[in-house]
């Protein structure tokens, strides 16, 4: 902190007081990063390297046999992979879009608009961010039932739409939208609909980015609605299917060891992609979530 | 009058955006988690015949805090481990925010590492993580720390603190949220403060204490009630997996698992309660804008 220069705008170029800053920040930063090469490099392990003692954390002889193995393995099934793997991208993407704009509509309404209760229905959702999720599995298994959803598309989509994390960022993005805007637009003749397209959505683009990351992550992963709701095999998603495939299913657990890896891989890597994709406008809405 | 049917009208209008969102949540949040009150009190029987309840007063409740053997250890050991993880990733998301915050480059890049857990600790993949050992931080054992904790202390509190060294890598994981809060708190200090302070020759070190500490304060908090939430309802904790086995067990069932449930609801409240009370007296604090 010796050259303290808060003042000054970001240097153009390298300066050796700058590199006491790396050090500490790409030290810390490769901590962060060590999973991800971990398990990446766990997939390409050959059998007698996951097995190790003591394990080493690099692999050192990488190859495919792993993914050859989860290939091999999901063609005896009666089902193919591509089957579940499309109701997982139905599935996923319709929360995803659906989820936003009910969130960004609700979110809009609940920050400008003046109606009853608006309160109670933002202190109710804070409060269901803290409910643990498993508990409430039976009663919801009730509704979805009644509601003639089991073995059911729908049944995988509807029940995740209600998102208690999406309308609380959007709505504290939304409060920062100037009410002077809003008026102006409306002495101009927009409408509701025309304030809510027009100027609330693109200012509150940087939440909806950090929504989609949420969403797509809660409905890429999302094993439960497979699990109870759904009877049919041909509904069942990509991400059930791969906790079929490494858990009690397979006889022979040191082989299903490398399946694993692979199929973990295979399914934390889309996250990475969107999260890759979306990352620059996610910090934006962190930055502005929650605060003034 | 006229003004009247504007009013209604917008009310209208109101409860129109918000009405989608509002149906998913009372249907699939707000009733469950209603529903699971209701279950706690009776034992639930789960059969082919559907679900039957028989009322028990509150023997679950009383159950769970006399004869339990399992879970009012766990919860407890839970509180205490997140009595020592919240001050740790406080400290290391303040202290990784300030580096950022220095005149650097490539501030980006170091904030989306930082970023980057966002999407590893959702789920299914924090969880393969875990089994397959990549969460461990080995140098602490090497350098005999370990041992130095169970000679030196109390086991009650040493334990907690071996399992978080034991979990090192994945506290810091937890904290890229927090980061970006400070970030965000840190970049609306007005840069002539620092200037002032430094031109009236203050030190780097009272700046912090004296500019940077106090102007983030309501961030800290924001920053501790986040942790709080998002340490109590992450898929990984002993507690959710102990009321999940016990949801589908013979004996106790589903009643007795949704009891629990409220307890842990209940406590991450009073928590929440306690840290809003001794962090929250301050005048430059607003609840109502702090968010979860």
């Amino acid at each position: 902190m010796s050259a303290f220069q808060g003042s000054k705008i970001n240097p153009t170029r390298f300066h050796r007081t700058q590199i006491k800053y790396y050090l500490f920040l790409i030290l810390l930063a490769v901590f962060m990063i060590l999973p991800i090469i971990f398990m990446f490099s766990q997939a390409l392990k050959p059998l007698n390297e996951l097995f190790l003692y003591p394990p080493r954390f690099l692999v050192e002889n990488p190859s495919f046999k792993n993914f050859y193995d989860l290939i091999n393995v999901t063609s005896v099934t009666v089902i193919p992979m591509t089957r579940f793997l499309f109701n997982s991208i139905v599935m996923t993407a319709s929360v995803v879009v659906l989820s936003i704009l009910i969130s960004a509509m609700a979110g809009f309404a609940l920050s400008k608009m003046q109606f009853k209760s608006k309160r109670a229905i933002f202190e109710a959702n804070i409060i269901a961010l803290m409910f643990v999720p498993a508990s409430v599995a039976i009663p919801r298994y009730l509704i979805v039932n009644q509601l003639g959803l089991t073995d059911n598309m729908l049944g995988h989509i509807i029940p995740l739409l209600a998102l208690p994390v999406g309308l609380f960022l959007i709505k504290q993005f939304v409060d920062q939208t100037p009410n002077d805007l809003i008026e102006a637009a409306k002495i101009d003749g927009a409408g509701n609909f025309g304030v809510f397209w027009k100027i609330v959505i693109p200012i509150i683009r940087p939440a909806m980015a950090t929504v989609a990351i949420l969403a797509f992550q809660l409905a890429w992963n999302n094993t439960e609605t497979s699990e109870i709701y759904m009877n049919k095999e041909t509904l069942r998603t990509f991400a059930f299917y791969m906790t079929t495939l490494t858990g009690t299913g397979l006889e022979n657990r040191v082989a299903g060891q490398g399946i694993a890896a692979a199929a973990a891989l295979i399914m934390f890597v889309p996250n990475l992609i969107i999260f890759i994709f979306l990352q620059s406008r996610v910090i934006d809405t962190m930055a502005h979530s929650g605060l003034k | 009058m006229r003004n009247f049917f504007a009013k209604r009208r917008e009310m209208m209008t109101g409860y129109m955006f918000v009405s989608p969102w509002l149906i998913g949540f009372l249907l699939f949040m707000a009733w469950p988690i209603y529903f699971s009150l209701n279950l706690s009190f009776h034992k639930v029987i789960i059969s082919s015949e559907g679900i039957k309840k028989t009322w028990l007063g509150w023997d679950n409740f009383k159950y769970a805090f006399l004869s339990d053997p399992k879970y009012l250890e766990e919860l407890l050991t839970f509180i205490k481990s997140v009595i020592f993880m919240i001050p740790i990733i406080i400290v290391f998301a303040m202290l990784v925010a300030l580096l950022i915050n220095q005149p650097i480059r490539m501030k980006g890049f170091f904030r989306a590492i930082f970023f980057l857990p966002v999407v590893i600790t959702s789920g299914q993949v924090v969880k393969e993580l875990f089994a397959q050992g990549a969460a461990a931080a080995p140098i602490v054992e090497r350098y005999g720390i370990v041992q130095y904790i169970q000679t030196n202390m109390d086991p009650s509190w040493g334990e907690p603190l071996l399992n978080i060294i034991n979990q090192l890598i994945v506290i810091l994981w937890y904290s890229g949220v927090q980061i970006l809060i400070f970030l965000a708190g840190l970049q609306k200090v007005n840069t002539q403060i620092y200037e002032a302070a430094s031109i009236d020759g203050a030190s780097p070190w009272e700046i912090f204490w004296k500019i940077t500490l106090p102007s983030i304060k309501p961030f800290i908090l924001v920053n501790i009630i986040y942790t709080t939430v998002d340490l109590f309802t992450n898929s990984l904790n002993d507690v959710i997996e102990l009321i999940k086995v016990h949801m589908f067990q013979i004996d106790t069932g589903f009643g007795y698992a949704t009891s629990l449930a409220w307890i842990y609801f209940t406590v991450i409240f009073v928590l929440l309660l306690i840290v809003v009370a001794i962090f929250g007296r301050n005048d430059d604090y607003n609840p109502r804008q702090a968010g979860r």
